[in-house]
């Protein structure tokens, strides 16, 4: 049975000045899927999520969630999908002035008016589910970069987003702090969450994607299951970076 | 006996009025401060360039040529204002121009990524400025904005020259009465200085409840 | 009579070089307390950053008064007070200068002290190590990079002491806004005088503001930014 993609994004093209930074990305997701995409820096990845969500607006292309077009100029439209698209930063974003707790309620209470206790309650469960609800009462200048991952984590799902994208969210952590926030996302996993990953991490990516995107100079160069674009690639620049990747990892690790 | 029933009387009148003037003049100050500060940094190209027009004329003109253009100036236009009047509006508009500078650098400094996590959770534009980018802005803004009130303690003195009888009035109808100069003044301005120092002693005890970990007072 | 904008205009062209005479008497009160008000301040910065605890407190004190009192205050104290108290006769133009620079004197040393507190310790000790005295030190290695770091604090300080020099019109000092005044009180013509008077600060801070820019950027050091 043919099903509608939970998201759809079509044909995407963006520009900065002279740099085309997008030059027409597709996509589309079905529900329970993970994705990952791959590439080398500034090939747009990042640009790619920021333009999904809106956060970054694009000079061409159309984004569905659930077979409906997203028209961004209908704001309230505009703010009702990215409660449902939940999204996961480089750097966190947390907010600084606010506790973690605050930080998962806050979105809660003032977007979706749900009062101030049952906002609480479900803050806490959220931080619970990433194993931080000990630290709840901290600020983000209290806690580690991986905890500030976790809880940035926490803040989306307490949205109830129909799907996730993680914009590589483990760059900006010391490595012994990546495998605290993987354990989360492969929990995210476990549990059935749609997600759009963008990532370093290549046998990460291998382990949790089911297909994997390499993406290079603003397009989707190539795609597959993870064994056959990470080892087995058909075009020249994907093997390339692949290969240098991997080394990379081999030898970061023994 | 003196002291008790000439002095004390007019200088606790001429203390209440220099209260009268500098606490309503700090709240619409603030308030000016914040609505231009945060239109120079996040408002429709007009509203911008008003507010900027605004910064530079009432930080650039000396406070007393503010004043005299609200009381002496607009009378040859028919609009009359009453020395309080005047001297509140002058006071407000002023304080309003340098708190809008403090406000606005503190908008500056605060990361995009504040606005664009609040707009990933579905947040408006107006609503991640109200409860994500301002409380933090005005944490950052405290310590300018906490030395442009102290500042307004003391020029709120100058509406002595619209004739506003507050406290330094007080003092110099009493010195001239008496020729008590120097006791006059001096009792004058350690009234100012009890003033400067108990707002100095609030506004530090205001940062440190407003403080979280991030956002902690420069230690003085 | 005329509420006219033209009436406006003649009477501000007609006061414009009586106006502008008060441009020069302005210029020397600021330029006189600044000057007063570096000199000063340098000395309580140092008093204040190497002195032993009692001269720590007495600038504090020094400082805590003249940043507490409002400048018209002082200009009443100093001039009708302390002058009659020591039957002393001397001008408003003179008390004004003093008294601004005193008022300047405790921001500028607030300004220099932070200053000093701002450069590595390791400068002191490596003067030290070439066999220099503290004395030596501060004056040769400290008071230089402090004054550098201190030039848009300075400049600050400078729009500030020109727009409160308006106030010094309170002892009928003949400067721009008592000149503004006079004119006005002739011509009934206020709002555009005292518009006049405020351009013509506006126009001073920002010349000001201008040159000490240009200050800065000749007295920079490469590599040596903050």
């Amino acid at each position: 049975m043919e099903q509608t993609p939970v998201l759809k994004v079509e044909d995407i093209r963006k520009r900065f000045g002279e740099k085309e930074i997008l030059k027409g990305v597709s996509l589309e997701i079905n529900r329970g899927d993970i994705k990952a995409i791959i590439g080398p820096s500034g090939g747009g990845k990042s640009t790619l999520l920021h333009c999904i969500n809106f956060l970054t607006l694009f000079d061409a292309g159309r984004v569905f969630l659930n077979g409906e077009e997203i028209d961004h100029t209908d704001r309230r439209r505009l703010y009702a999908y990215r409660q449902k698209v939940g999204m996961i930063f480089q750097d966190f974003n947390l907010f600084d002035h606010l506790s973690a707790l605050q930080n998962v309620q806050i979105g809660l209470v003032r977007v979706k008016k749900i009062p101030k206790a049952r906002a609480r309650e479900r803050a806490v469960a959220e931080l619970e589910r990433v194993g931080l609800k000990e630290h709840m009462d901290k600020y983000p200048a209290e806690l580690s970069g991986g905890q500030k991952q976790r809880v940035s984590i926490a803040r989306a799902l307490a949205m109830d987003p129909e799907v996730m994208l993680l914009d590589e969210p483990t760059s900006a952590l010391d490595p012994e702090l990546v495998g605290e926030v993987h354990a989360v996302i492969k929990r995210l996993a476990a549990g059935g969450m749609t997600m759009v990953l963008v990532t370093h991490e290549i046998a990460f990516a291998g382990s949790l994607a089911r297909e994997i995107l390499f993406m290079d100079e603003g397009v989707i160069l190539e795609k597959g299951p993870p064994q056959e674009i990470l080892y087995g690639a058909k075009r020249e620049r994907t093997r390339e970076f692949c290969d240098k990747i991997i080394h990379f990892h081999h030898k970061d690790n023994g | 006996m003196f002291l008790r029933q000439e002095v004390a009387p007019a200088m606790i009148r001429g203390v209440w009025m220099s209260i009268r003037l500098i606490v309503p003049s700090a709240v619409f100050g603030l308030a000016i401060g914040i609505i231009t500060g945060t239109l120079r940094v996040y408002g429709h190209s007009v509203l911008r360039a008003i507010a900027n027009v605004y910064v530079t004329f009432f930080r650039g003109f000396p406070l007393l040529v503010q004043l005299y253009l609200w009381y002496f100036g607009l009378a040859r236009f028919g609009i009359y204002f009453s020395p309080y009047t005047a001297a509140v509006i002058g006071f407000s508009l002023c304080s309003g121009a340098y708190h809008s500078e403090y406000i606005r650098g503190a908008l500056l400094s605060i990361k995009d990524g504040q606005m664009l996590g609040a707009q990933s959770l579905g947040f408006s534009r107006t609503q991640a400025l109200v409860s994500i980018i301002l409380p933090q802005a005005v944490r950052r803004a405290l310590p300018g904005c906490g030395n442009e009130l102290i500042y307004l303690i003391k020029y709120s003195s100058l509406a002595y020259m619209v004739t506003c009888i507050e406290l330094t009035g007080e003092a110099k109808i009493l010195a001239s009465l008496y020729f008590k100069y120097m006791e006059m003044f001096l009792i004058a301005g350690a009234i100012y200085l009890l003033l400067v120092s108990i707002a100095t002693w609030l506004l530090n005890n205001a940062e440190d409840w407003l403080a979280v970990p991030g956002f902690e007072p420069p230690r003085r | 009579m005329h509420l006219s904008i033209s009436a406006g205009m003649k009477a501000v062209l007609e006061g414009l070089p009586y106006i502008m005479g008060g441009v020069w008497v302005t210029l020397v009160v600021v330029a006189g307390a600044l000057a007063m008000g570096l000199l000063l301040g340098t000395f309580l910065a140092i008093a204040h950053v190497y002195g032993n605890r009692a001269l720590r407190t007495l600038t504090g004190i020094y400082v805590w008064f003249f940043r507490g009192v409002p400048l018209l205050v002082l200009l009443f104290l100093f001039y009708f007070g302390l002058l009659g108290a020591l039957h002393l006769d001397l001008s408003p133009f003179f008390v004004s200068i003093v008294v601004l620079g005193l008022i300047s004197s405790a921001y500028q040393s607030e300004i220099f002290r932070g200053a000093i507190l701002s450069i590595p310790e390791g400068q002191l000790k490596a003067a030290r190590a070439i066999g220099m005295s503290d004395f030596q030190a501060v004056v040769y290695i400290i008071l230089p990079q402090a004054f550098r770091l201190s030039i848009p604090a300075w400049t600050n300080e400078y729009t500030i002491i020109m727009k409160n020099s308006a106030v010094t019109y309170a002892l009928g000092v003949a400067e721009i806004m008592a000149r503004a005044n006079h004119v006005a009180a002739r011509t009934y013509q206020h709002f555009w005088l005292y518009l006049l008077a405020g351009f013509i600060f506006l126009g001073l801070t920002s010349a000001g503001t201008r040159c000490l820019g240009l200050l800065q950027k000749k007295v920079a050091i490469k590599g040596y930014a903050r």
